[in-house]
């Protein structure tokens, strides 16, 4: 890994004044790639995106091409390309840069995707908070659609594909793509039950491909240069670049686009400016969002930044958030916000995630305010069991995983709070 | 059709089963709260996940579809721990109330508790407190307790068609009530929300800490209020009814009942005739004497006169089969009148020198076909307050892409999808008709016309529906032959469909097969000479020509019946009043004989699809009434002719003899009888009759359309609190229209008169309503004597 010359793929044009705009845009070769796609087949198009193995970069990192290749070649139904820019994951705010700094590149990706599995009809999903963010992407579609890019005949093509934006009223669950679409046709933002899958039944009971800002932001990239040579990025099994997030007790924190398979160690000290007071002020990092359960220093000296690697340190790579901790951080303290917003953030749907994030943060933020009791961290541990895979989405998951994580990495500061009703860390 | 095995029992199902149906219909009960079969799947409570071999996670069974070759347990160590982890999470924020809790004891999740649930909590937390909402005289709330499982959400959303309910805030702030700006629910089939409800958090009101349930008796019974006669389970204690709750019949009622049929059981302690009264020979007011008194005395006043001078009318509401069989027969072939009816609000008798089949008179649709209908035409008809589960069906229709096209005076309230409405004054909807009849063939006429004709030439299930407006027509006749005349275009029709349906009141259908109507005698068969209808009897009777008029079940409350009495009595008619409930008019009749109500005695009724049901004793009334069949019958012993039957088998017996619907082993069988088995076709060979006069189209001319009030139309209904506490605030409703015109303001209070007569009302502007037409409840005006054989043409004066 050379930092001098990193591959720049999402992030190429955001060092670039008024890189929001069209001209700009233009001049670093935007739409070109779409052209040249116009020209091949769909079929060729997702074809060459599997090639690529990019996976998707919203969390979950399912295969981007398979993802595709889902949806019904012939549906009665029309097929919707939503685009997932809810960003909600605590510590994530690539897709905020993207949208930001460069809304042409994610509508070229979304016009080049919609192109490949058939639709007419995209929606970005943007969350309420992103303001100025919206206002740039709407912008930007406005250009596009004015020089022929979005419309009833694209580039003189005949393809057809018409973009608009809608807007989140605030509540993290509609980043999980059900409660997304739900939200999208007007609802209350809750997930739906799975089967059926929006590849199926989607928007408006539609097909629907829902991806997230940076993946789709990726597609020209691949398209350009080919998906053989984007699977030459990064590992095996993680293609590609990746934008990490980095946040927390770093010397200079920010989003930094990378190959994957980076260790953690050389994306924190040769890209965020290394740990406040030194490696060995290092207490623990949270990976891949406030969900990712918390990895200690010691797998931190080891971890590559792969979708692989982690899940063998026990975590997970999920939106690309790094969270730094460093010693002064009380770990039962950070787990109580992080379970307060879990708490706060699940729809309320079903049981298990409803009255589960409630119990959880009660007990968590009891045990860090001193009123732990003897079977608190068991009771914990059996919860965390109780909501996991038990829960309508992921958000039971994601709310679990961090509380069994924080136990398992610093068991004996849980028990420290519960036996002498106060933090170790001074 | 996929195999899988379920507990290591096989069984094939139809694809898109689901796990939880494949194991019903093994008889394996899966636990679950969220899961009903009559609503969406939401999935959401989470109870129901068992283990299907090669998933890795736990699945709830209720939304997840089978696959070949699928293994699934139900009671494996991880659906245990699963299950046994819900329960724990679901009773964390539950009160420990059961104590005082009405569903304490039909609890799903007492009883899950207690099966699957941990003996003591690990909860040591804060326990959630949620306020509690106004829904009404109907639904009780105690949200502390609800578990989010949004039965109430998704029946309010998608069967009754009102957006009422709702969940809003999130995680455990969720909390589930009446959406924003809602308050009192008004869908009419509130009560089902307190049934659906798996815990005590929604529960009846007016059962609030009346009894608990394993206390109740739970009687197996027929609802009588309306004609759709749907299965309810009467739950009573120490000779009380405490409540009625649905019983489900996929064919009729599905799991569903109505306000009403819910709780205007309540009046049937109120205002109840307790002994036989008589007016003394030496006259003055009524004195209470002893049944032998009474009945010498009545077969004294008919012996006293010609029997052609005798004349019979019988209620239609809450009569059973016995009573009208008996009544028709003791006038009959006891006294030897052929004047009788039933028909009290008819206008148009024109019918009854053809006369009228069974098949034209009630439904041809099965209500369980109706929604498979693709086009609904509703004729003066108001589906959702006159039956309100035929409503269900059509809204399920309409839901399905059925379209839906309505004529009459007024915009309805019917929560069906899809629809269309012509709106044309009282006296206009032949005309339209005639319209539409003309479309079908030249597809040339007004817009509203040839969309009708479109939409049924291609409908291949259409349903038409002759509601009580259109049976109660001044050209009702005109109204119904011209529907006949119309579906006899339709071409695309499948075959075997029948779509002319008919809404009957009541058990009017009971009434008719039974013979209590002039031109036929039970069975429908031929008599050799015709009687009066109720109309003529009434004139007859004002005229002193009927000299004894023998009432039974009327509703004595009602407009027009006390108008006609008052000029009966004038010219000296005697009148017997037979029946359950004191009113006014009830003191001014010569002789009183008490009787019995539905659920006090054997009742058969006969439902608008013609099924013939039998509804059981639940309860004594008072002492001294007298089941009414029992009455007639022991009046017969005062005449040469007796009545042969001396029990109930015998009667039964013999109104099967009649008409092969009624025959006891059929009925008493068990069996849920067929419906719209009517036998015979329809009547045929009648030609569309254009000589009916155009009403005269004045200016100046105010149509007052009076309309029962849902809750309150029977005299037990109107003396139920309950329904009295649903019932609105009694208005005149008028069109912006004709209210700038009177330069009236909503809320003035305006003066209607009409022959004479003259009545003062609140007025309310409602755009639903045509100008020209006032719409009025017949609660609110009942002095103006109600409708005879016209509209009523009124005068509107501000006060």
């Amino acid at each position: 890994m050379n930092q001098s010359a990193p591959v720049q793929i999402v992030f190429k044009n955001i060092h670039k004044s008024d890189s929001h705009t069209l001209p700009v845009y233009l001049e670093g070769g935007g739409y070109k790639t779409l052209a040249k796609v116009l020209a091949l087949t769909p079929e060729a198009v997702i074809e060459e995106v599997k090639k690529s193995g990019i996976r998707g970069r919203g969390g979950a990192g399912f295969p981007t091409g398979i993802k595709w290749s889902f949806i019904p070649r012939n549906s009665p139904k029309p097929k919707y390309l939503v685009c997932n820019a809810d960003e909600g994951e605590p510590g994530t705010c690539k897709d905020r840069d993207i949208l930001r700094y460069d809304p042409h590149l994610l509508i070229e990706g979304m016009i080049i995707s919609a192109f490949a599995v058939g639709s007419e009809r995209g929606y970005i999903y943007i969350r309420g908070e992103f303001n100025l963010e919206s206002r740039r992407v709407e912008q930007a579609i406005e250009e596009a659609y004015a020089k022929g890019y979005l419309g009833d005949n694209i580039l003189g093509k005949g393809v057809r594909f018409d973009l608009a934006v809608h807007l989140g009223a605030g509540a993290y669950v509609c980043g999980e793509e059900t409660a997304l679409l739900e939200s999208l046709e007007g609802k209350k933002g809750q997930p739906r039950v799975k089967p059926p899958f929006p590849a199926n039944v989607g928007l408006w009971g539609g097909p629907t491909v829902i991806n997230n800002v940076e993946t789709l932001a990726s597609i020209p990239g691949i398209m350009e240069a080919g998906g053989a040579w984007y699977a030459g990025l990064g590992v095996e099994k993680s293609s590609g670049t990746k934008i990490f997030s980095v946040s927390g007790h770093v010397n200079r924190p920010g989003n930094h686009e990378v190959e994957m398979g980076i260790s953690l160690r050389a994306l924190l000290e040769e890209y965020a400016g290394g740990v406040r007071g030194g490696w060995d002020n290092l207490k623990g990092v949270i990976p891949g969002g406030s969900s990712s359960p918390i990895l200690t220093r010691e797998a931190c000296e080891t971890v590559k930044m792969d979708y692989d690697s982690i899940a063998r340190a026990g975590s997970m790579l999920g939106s690309g958030a790094v969270i730094v901790l460093d010693k002064s951080v009380c770990v039962v303290r950070a787990l109580a916000r992080i379970s307060r917003f879990y708490r706060h953030e699940s729809c309320g749907q079903c049981t298990p995630c409803r009255e589960g994030t409630g119990w959880m943060a009660q007990i968590v933020t009891r045990i860090e305010a001193g009123g732990g009791r003897a079977g608190d961290i068991e009771l914990l541990e059996e919860l965390c069991g109780n909501i996991s895979g038990k829960t309508i989405c992921a958000l039971g998951d994601a709310a679990a995983m961090p509380v069994a994580g924080a136990i398992r990495a610093f068991r004996e500061e849980f028990v420290y709070h519960v036996e002498h009703g106060r933090c170790m860390v001074e | 059709m996929p195999t899988l095995i379920i507990d290591d029992r096989e069984i094939t199902v139809k694809p898109g089963t689901t796990i939880m149906e494949a194991a019903r219909s093994l008889g394996i009960e899966i636990p679950h709260f969220c899961y009903h079969p009559s609503l969406s799947i939401a999935g959401n409570c989470r109870m129901c996940m068992v283990e299907v071999e090669k998933m890795p996670k736990p699945v709830i069974s209720c939304a997840m579809p089978v696959n070949d070759g699928m293994v699934v347990r139900t009671n494996s160590e991880m659906v245990v721990k699963a299950r046994r982890g819900v329960m724990e999470f679901l009773l964390i924020n539950h009160p420990l109330d059961c104590p005082v809790c009405d569903q304490g004891g039909e609890c799903k999740l007492q009883d899950y508790a207690v099966k699957y649930g941990p003996d003591r909590s690990r909860f040591q937390d804060k326990k959630r407190t949620v306020p509690n909402y106004d829904l009404g005289p109907v639904i009780e709330t105690e949200m502390n307790r609800c578990i989010h499982c949004t039965r109430c959400i998704r029946f309010s959303t998608e069967v009754a068609g009102v957006e009422e309910m709702g969940a809003i805030f999130r995680g455990d702030h969720m909390k589930v009530g009446p959406c924003p700006g809602h308050g009192p629910l008004t869908s009419v089939l509130a009560g089902n929300l307190a049934e659906l409800c798996p815990v005590g958090a929604l529960n009846l009101k007016p059962f609030h800490f009346q009894a608990r349930g394993w206390e109740l008796s739970k009687t197996e019974g027929i609802c009588e209020h309306c004609a759709v006669g749907c299965h309810i389970r009467v739950d009573s204690m120490e000779n009380r009814i405490y409540r009625i709750m649905s019983r489900q019949c996929s064919s009729i009622n599905l799991d569903w009942l109505c306000d009403k049929g819910r709780f205007a059981f309540e009046g049937m302690t109120e205002g109840r005739l307790q002994v036989p009264m008589m007016v003394p020979e030496s006259g003055g007011p009524q004195v209470e004497v002893t049944w032998n008194q009474a009945l010498d005395r009545v077969a004294a006043l008919i012996q006293g006169v010609a029997p052609e001078e005798v004349a019979g009318l019988a209620g239609s509401w809450g009569q059973g089969g016995e009573e009208l069989y008996a009544f028709q027969d003791f006038l009959r072939h006891v006294v030897g009148t052929p004047h009788l009816d039933h028909r009290l609000l008819r206008k148009d008798f024109s019918p009854d020198s053809i006369p009228l089949l069974r098949a034209d008179l009630m439904l041809n649709t099965p209500l369980q076909d109706m929604e498979r209908a693709d086009a609904v035409f509703l004729i003066g008809a108001g589906p959702r307050f006159e039956m309100p589960l035929l409503n269900l069906r059509l809204r399920k229709a309409s839901l399905n892409g059925a379209s839906v096209w309505s004529l009459g005076p007024r915009h309805l309230l019917s929560k069906l999808e899809n629809l269309e409405e012509a709106i044309v004054l009282p006296g206009e909807e032949a005309d339209f008709l005639r319209k539409v009849l003309n479309a079908m063939t030249t597809r040339r006429g007004p817009k509203a016309a040839v969309a009708w004709a479109n939409a049924l030439r291609k409908a291949q299930r259409p349903v038409f529906l002759l509601g009580r407006f259109a049976v109660n027509h001044p050209n009702a006749e005109t109204l119904r032959r011209l529907v006949l005349a119309v579906l006899g275009k339709a071409e695309a029709v499948e075959p075997g469909w029948n779509g002319y349906n008919r809404m009957i009141s009541g058990n009017g259908a009971g009434a008719h097969d039974l013979g209590v109507v002039p031109q036929r005698g039970p069975g429908y068969t031929k008599l050799g000479r015709r009687g009066m209808n109720a109309r003529e009897i009434f004139e007859q009777s004002a005229l002193g020509k009927i000299k004894v008029l023998f009432l039974m079940g009327l509703d004595m409350e009602s407009d027009t019946v006390v108008e006609y009495l008052a000029a009966a009595a004038q010219a000296g008619t005697k009148i017997i009043f037979q029946g359950a409930f004191h009113s006014a008019a009830v003191d001014k009749v010569d002789v009183v004989l008490p009787g019995l109500v539905h659920g006090e005695k054997f009742s058969t009724l006969t439902n608008c699809e013609g099924r013939v049901q039998r509804s059981g004793r639940v309860v004594h009334g008072p002492i001294m009434a007298k089941e009414d069949w029992r009455i007639l019958r022991a009046l017969s012993q005062r005449f040469p002719q007796e009545l042969p039957y001396d029990n109930l088998q015998e009667l039964w017996e013999a109104m099967g003899r009649e008409d092969r619907h009624y025959d006891p082993a059929v009925v008493d069988s068990g069996e849920i009888p067929k419906a719209c088995d009517h036998g015979v076709g329809l009547t045929e060979g009648l030609e569309c009759g254009a000589e009916v006069d155009a009403e005269e189209n004045e200016t100046d001319r105010l149509v007052l359309i009076l309309e029962p009030s849902f809750y309150r139309d029977t005299p037990m209904s109107r003396r139920s609190s309950t329904m009295t506490k649903l019932d609105g605030v009694e208005v005149l409703r008028i069109s912006g229209k004709e209210a700038k015109k009177h330069k009236i303001v909503a809320g003035d209070r305006v003066c209607i008169e009409c022959n004479g007569h003259r009545v003062e009302v609140r007025t309310v502007v409602d755009e639903r309503v045509k100008g020209g037409v006032l719409l009025g409840t017949r609660e609110a005006m009942r002095e103006l004597g109600g409708e005879k054989d016209g509209f009523l043409q009124v005068t509107l004066k501000v006060l």
